[in-house]
């Protein structure tokens, strides 16, 4: 899950960031709104958590920005700013989600999962597909009353492929998805993780389709 | 307080009035003057003509020439008068039947014009001169009745008076008009002021008279001046409210990640107090913000703004599928400023789609009674409950963050509209129900069940 932060406060954005890492998001940390502007609408985000208060660019403005552009990641505002002039304001801009400061790490990630839920059409409290059902807190998943854990990049590679369970997913749209832009990205790497999962989790798991891709399930 | 209209009607009657009864009495006094000093000039020509009838006789004996009188002079009481005097001899006209005339003494070759009491009480104009003709003193007197001309110049008057009465009615009626039309722009300053109370416009139009511009202009400069206050306040608002709560953020995050694992009572204290801190920055910034009844700002529009604020909610509790029903009796606007209404409707409608089942209820009347009706069917508020309602604007069994303060932020709002709240259980749907008058309902105790 690639995870877009638009925070200038140093701090709160640092750690904001190492709590959706350890999350098993991909996180890529904005302070200001410009940046934000641009590499939200150059890479394909799964979803957005934008401050307001931005400098050089306002957080409103920059939704606008993307709105425009036919961005349709789902955005959750995070924000001081709490009257409800600014949350029609916001989320009449094109905003999903409004949540005020201070918030708890946990309803931020909760927001931020039913967003994600929503937005892939997925149901339930916990995501599942074709049987399987991952268990974002433990970061574990399961099966017919089995239970197999996981490492942060394979729960960030299954829950991407189980967000999109029948659809053939390219090595380099699984890089996009699964690393932040800084990382180093080799897509022979995807190879790697899918192969542990099936070796986890069976080999019928994921299929692959040559000079394709992969798909979670059956492709039919 | 004095109409403008009408001290100036006033004066313009009074200046009126006093300048045609001064022209009235010149111009009576004048024509009254011309036409005596004709009769006059008239009555000196029969003198002369009399004089020149007059004929002495041998033996001092006087006669004057019977083709030299004029008719009007043999008809007794005609109005017309002579008496000639020659040494203590006198003839009379006929007219003057066996009535007399009194000859006042003028010396030879001067003239006196005098008015004197003639037969039958008439008003008289009397010419008397005194000449020497063939060395003998002959006295003559021509009087002619002045009552003729005395009524001729009274109806003159009179009918001046008549056309100088309707020309100042007919002034007054076009000044009448004339004023209606050059304080209609002072009639629209004051419609639009009411407009701006209503919050329909934000300044006043500035196409007036030059001598209420200033005015305009001075009300105009004041609105402006208090919106870009409000504007400043809110927007510095905002930005305390980023600045402290960002840090309070991360305190929060601090002590849930280095406390809570832990010592939990520490952590649970440290939670109370940092939400209390919250609590206490919310209300008191919320409060700053609070428009109050500012003139010229504009209005909660029920049409515009009720709209995308339910759709804010609706999106906001999306897992709610929330039936909302509304019912706007002839109200377009509240009488709040936007961005109150935004806050006031946003907390209440909010707070009934927390706690609500499956339906929401808005009436708003602009007519007597509340003007706000919000209601729910969720579970509602015991007795106990409604009374702290009441007091604090606190939903008793809410706990989780940021509840707390959506309903003591409405208190404050209907007290800035100096008006009243008054919570109660639903008679319909079953849940709370919260009234918003604008006037408070009298012997309202703020709670009802």
């Amino acid at each position: 899950m690639r995870l877009l932060l638009a925070e200038d406060d140093q701090e709160l954005g640092t750690r904001l960031k190492r709590f959706l890492d350890r999350q098993g998001f991909a996180v890529d940390l904005f302070d200001n709104g410009v940046d934000a502007s641009f590499y939200g609408s150059e890479t394909p985000y799964d979803v957005i958590v934008l401050d307001l208060g931005l400098p050089r660019r306002s957080g409103l403005d920059v939704l606008d920005d993307w709105r425009r552009g036919g961005i349709k990641t789902p955005v959750l505002i995070l924000t001081a700013r709490d009257t409800w002039q600014e949350k029609v304001q916001g989320l009449q801009k094109g905003a999903d989600d409004y949540l005020t400061k201070p918030f708890h790490e946990e309803e931020l990630l909760a927001r931020l999962l039913a967003l994600i839920r929503r937005n892939t059409q997925t149901v339930g409290e916990h995501l599942s597909a074709n049987g399987w059902v991952l268990d974002e807190e433990t970061q574990s998943v399961s099966n017919a009353g089995q239970s197999w854990s996981l490492t942060g990049i394979e729960f960030r590679l299954l829950r991407y492929f189980m967000l999109h369970p029948g659809h053939i997913l390219s090595k380099s749209r699984l890089t996009e998805h699964v690393y932040e832009q800084d990382a180093d990205k080799d897509s022979n790497v995807i190879e790697v993780y899918v192969n542990r999962l099936r070796q986890k989790l069976g080999n019928d798991v994921i299929t692959t389709r040559r000079g394709q891709g992969y798909v979670f399930g059956d492709g039919h | 307080m004095t109409s403008l209209r009408a001290r100036l009607g006033l004066s313009l009657m009074l200046s009126l009035v006093a300048t045609i009864g001064l022209l009235l009495l010149i111009a009576g006094v004048s024509v009254h003057r011309v036409m005596e000093n004709q009769m006059a000039t008239r009555l000196a020509h029969d003198g002369d003509t009399l004089l020149g009838g007059l004929t002495f006789h041998a033996g001092g004996h006087v006669a004057l020439d019977a083709r030299r009188i004029q008719g009007i002079y043999l008809q007794p009481f005609s109005g017309h008068y002579f008496l000639i005097d020659v040494d203590g001899q006198l003839i009379r006209s006929r007219s003057l039947w066996d009535e007399s005339l009194s000859l006042p003494e003028v010396a030879v070759g001067e003239v006196s014009i005098r008015h004197v009491s003639g037969p039958e009480r008439q008003p008289l104009l009397l010419w008397s001169s005194s000449f020497r003709k063939q060395g003998r003193l002959v006295k003559v007197a021509v009087a002619e009745d002045l009552y003729g001309l005395q009524a001729g110049v009274r109806r003159l008057w009179w009918q001046l008076l008549g056309w100088s009465l309707l020309m100042v009615a007919v002034v007054l009626l076009i000044q009448r008009f004339i004023i209606a039309r050059s304080l209609r722009p002072v009639a629209d300053a004051v419609d639009d002021v009411v407009r701006l109370e209503q919050g329909e416009a934000s300044a006043l139009r500035e196409d007036v008279p030059q001598e209420v511009l200033p005015l305009v202009q001075e009300i105009n400069r004041l609105l402006h001046r208090q919106q870009q206050r409000l504007l400043r306040s809110r927007e510095a608002m905002g930005n305390m409210a980023h600045a402290i709560k960002t840090p309070l953020t991360l305190l929060q995050q601090l002590a849930a990640e280095k406390v809570r694992a832990g010592d939990k009572t520490t952590y649970e204290q440290l939670a109370h107090y940092i939400r209390k801190i919250n609590e206490l920055v919310d209300t008191s910034l919320r409060r700053a913000r609070i428009a109050g009844d500012s003139l010229g700002s504009s209005r909660f529009d029920l049409r515009q703004d009720l709209p995308v604020l339910v759709d804010t909610i609706r999106r906001l509790h999306r897992d709610k599928g929330i039936d909302f029903e509304q019912q706007l009796q002839r109200v377009d606007t509240l009488p709040l400023e936007q961005q109150d209404g935004m806050e006031l409707l946003g907390n209440l409608l909010d707070n009934a789609w927390k706690w609500a089942d499956s339906r929401v209820r808005l009436s708003v009347d602009g007519d007597a009674g509340p003007l706000l009706v919000i209601e729910d069917d969720g579970p509602g508020v015991d007795e106990e409950g409604l009374q702290q309602l009441a007091r604090r604007g606190v939903r008793h069994d809410e706990n989780t963050h940021g509840h707390g303060i959506g309903l003591s932020i409405v208190k404050s709002l209907v007290e800035a509209l100096g008006g009243c709240i008054e919570f109660g259980r639903s008679p319909g749907l079953g849940g709370l129900r919260v009234k918003v008058y604008c006037r408070c309902p009298e012997a309202s105790n703020g709670v009802s069940q």
